[in-house]
């Protein structure tokens, strides 16, 4: 009987990676690098969105920037930039994908559409959040104004940015089918430009406007980290008043809905050969 | 196995409309190159976007591989690269790497896996000292090799591809059917293609199907479909001057000042006999009369022409 050692089993290809981790991972490495690809058109708007809000607070101001004033302002611009840029970099970029047909291209993955979205979305608040604190930070290391951290401040934070992605997913949600969202989009971020205190303290608005600005969760969101920060009000203060109670339901409905149209979107988009095109 | 096979594929995309896929069954062996051809509105587009997953059936199944596209998606996904038509297929904002690495990830690979597989692609196509560069800067043919690289970039077995050589200069078309070849033969790829390009189909292809209006109306190797239309008689007749000629059916004319040449098949001798006679009545002097072979382009015209097969 001959010798027969066992065979060496012979180089395996390495095994699969896990889908969704990878998917997820693929999506922030490309949004990231898809955004990093023009970094001077980024640099040059944000440059004019500063320049316009010192701007306007000199003319608040009455001719002068006034620190008591602008410390509110500088919160809500930096939500506002959050919104912006979230919606830009995961609504329009899937409009611009829908349209040029990446999007069909990325959608023979092995991993579920939902896993991508995710890592849509990830990109999105990792190139908004420093965004974000730029268009705040710059104008107030301009302007010598310092606005006290407080831990407490990161619960409201956490719930506004968490609010404003769940809105960036429902209008991406609807995005996979109807390419207007993006104009709803921006009619939307304007109103909470205008309404969420970006301008001006909501203690200067008409009664009635700020009632109305009220309405809206960021504004009560920016508010709860106003109080937070500037008047060192205890985050049991907050949560007691049911600003951050309303914002967790309403984070919970944006993204239940989004949740809800994407799954039918790509039905509907997958019955009608809209995946890809519109 | 075959490594594609569609099966009385039905795809109507309003409840009572018509079929834009009509009872389709096809199937392409491992390792050949398949012509899928048909005029504008056939259904090509939409077969091909069902076997990619991005459009559902009405009924009838489509696999890759053995895998049912609808029902084990990823599954099919993971043995299926495609470079669709009308579509940049690959991120002009990112660099030729990065584009490759991304859909590396997105069929699963892990990333050194996808590094590594993305440095031989890159080296194959010559684009190895430029991966870093944005592909948006690259020539439309390189762009092309770009995207047929980012679908084969997870080692698929099954390649689709949507009019791969559309809007390519003659050397960018050169280089995409020698690298199809290429696929095919050494690495045993299995290859569907769409294009209205029949050179590239009579090049390539080991068998060809024809649909019209949602049917194949043929489905034969290319050889057995050009013999098969070469069995009929095919005729080209050179006429002196611009002859304005009653033409029997299935004759074209193209009219010159200096001469018109007529062509067409004549399955009855009786009906080149009675063109030649219009001919002489007219006064005309014939130049030449040849037997001609056709070409696929003349064979996918005569097929799509007549009605579809019941």
């Amino acid at each position: 009987m001959p010798d027969t050692a066992p065979a060496l089993a012979p180089p395996s290809a390495p095994p699969p990676a896990p889908p969704i981790p990878a998917a997820l991972a693929a999506e922030i490495r490309k949004g990231l690098a898809n955004q990093l690809a023009h970094p001077l058109g980024h640099a040059v708007t944000l440059a004019i969105g500063i320049s316009m809000y010192l701007g306007l607070q000199y003319v608040m101001g009455q001719g002068a920037l006034r620190a008591d004033l602008m410390p509110a302002t500088l919160i809500a611009i930096g939500a506002y930039w959050f919104l912006q840029y979230s919606g830009q970099v995961m609504v329009a970029d899937l409009i611009e994908e829908q349209r040029t047909g990446t999007f069909a291209a990325a959608h023979m993955s092995v991993a579920p559409l939902w896993a991508a979205m995710a890592g849509r979305l990830a990109t999105a608040a990792l190139f908004a959040l420093p965004i974000a604190v730029l268009a705040s930070l710059v104008p107030a290391l301009a302007v010598g104004i310092r606005i006290p951290w407080h831990p407490a401040a990161l619960v409201p934070c956490l719930l506004l940015a968490a609010d404003i992605l769940a809105f960036t997913f429902l209008m991406a949600a609807i995005a996979v089918r109807t390419p207007a969202v993006g104009a709803i989009h921006s009619l939307l971020t304007s109103l909470v430009l205008m309404l969420n205190g970006a301008f001006m303290p909501l203690a200067l608005y008409p009664e009635w406007m700020a009632a109305a600005a009220r309405l809206l969760p960021t504004t009560l969101a920016i508010e709860a980290i106003g109080r937070v920060l500037l008047d060192g009000a205890p985050l049991a203060a907050v949560w007691s008043d049911g600003t951050l109670p309303l914002l967790i339901a309403h984070t919970a409905a944006l993204a239940g809905a989004g949740a809800w149209l994407l799954h039918r979107n790509r039905r509907l988009a997958l019955a009608d050969g809209r995946i890809g095109r519109y | 196995m075959s490594a594609i096979t569609v099966t009385d594929l039905t795809k109507r995309y309003a409840p009572n409309g018509p079929a834009a896929v009509d009872g389709l069954s096809l199937t392409v062996e491992p390792g050949s190159i398949f012509g899928f051809l048909g005029p504008n509105g056939a259904g090509k587009t939409t077969t091909i976007k069902i076997l990619t997953g991005l459009l559902s059936a009405t009924s009838g199944t489509a696999r890759i591989d053995g895998l049912d596209v609808a029902r084990d998606r990823a599954g099919a996904m993971s043995r299926l690269g495609a470079v669709l038509e009308g579509s940049r297929n690959v991120y002009w904002t990112l660099s030729a790497w990065q584009n490759l690495v991304y859909f590396g990830r997105l069929k699963g690979l892990r990333r050194a896996a996808a590094g590594a597989r993305a440095e031989r692609l890159l080296t194959e196509i010559g684009l190895w000292d430029r991966r870093g560069e944005q592909v948006g800067t690259f020539s439309r043919g390189m762009q092309q090799q770009v995207a047929i690289a980012a679908a084969l970039i997870a080692d698929p077995a099954v390649l689709l591809l949507d009019e791969p050589t559309l809007g390519l200069d003659v050397a960018a078309t050169r280089a995409v059917k020698d690298r199809l070849r290429a696929l095919a033969r050494d690495e045993g790829k299995t290859i569907l293609l769409t294009t209205h390009q029949l050179d590239v189909v009579e090049e390539l292809c080991d068998r060809v199907a024809v649909i019209n209006r949602g049917r194949a109306v043929a489905d034969l190797p290319t050889r057995e479909l050009l013999a098969q239309s070469r069995s009929r008689d095919h005729y080209e007749l050179r006429i002196d001057g611009d002859a304005d000629l009653l033409l029997p059916d299935g004759f074209t004319a193209e009219r010159g000042e200096d001469e018109t040449v007529v062509s067409g098949r004549a399955d009855d001798p009786e009906t080149l006999y009675r063109l030649i006679d219009a001919i002489r009545a007219q006064g005309r002097r014939l130049h030449s009369v040849d037997q001609v072979r056709p070409s696929l382009e003349t064979v996918f015209l005569t097929l799509v022409a007549e009605p579809a097969h019941a």
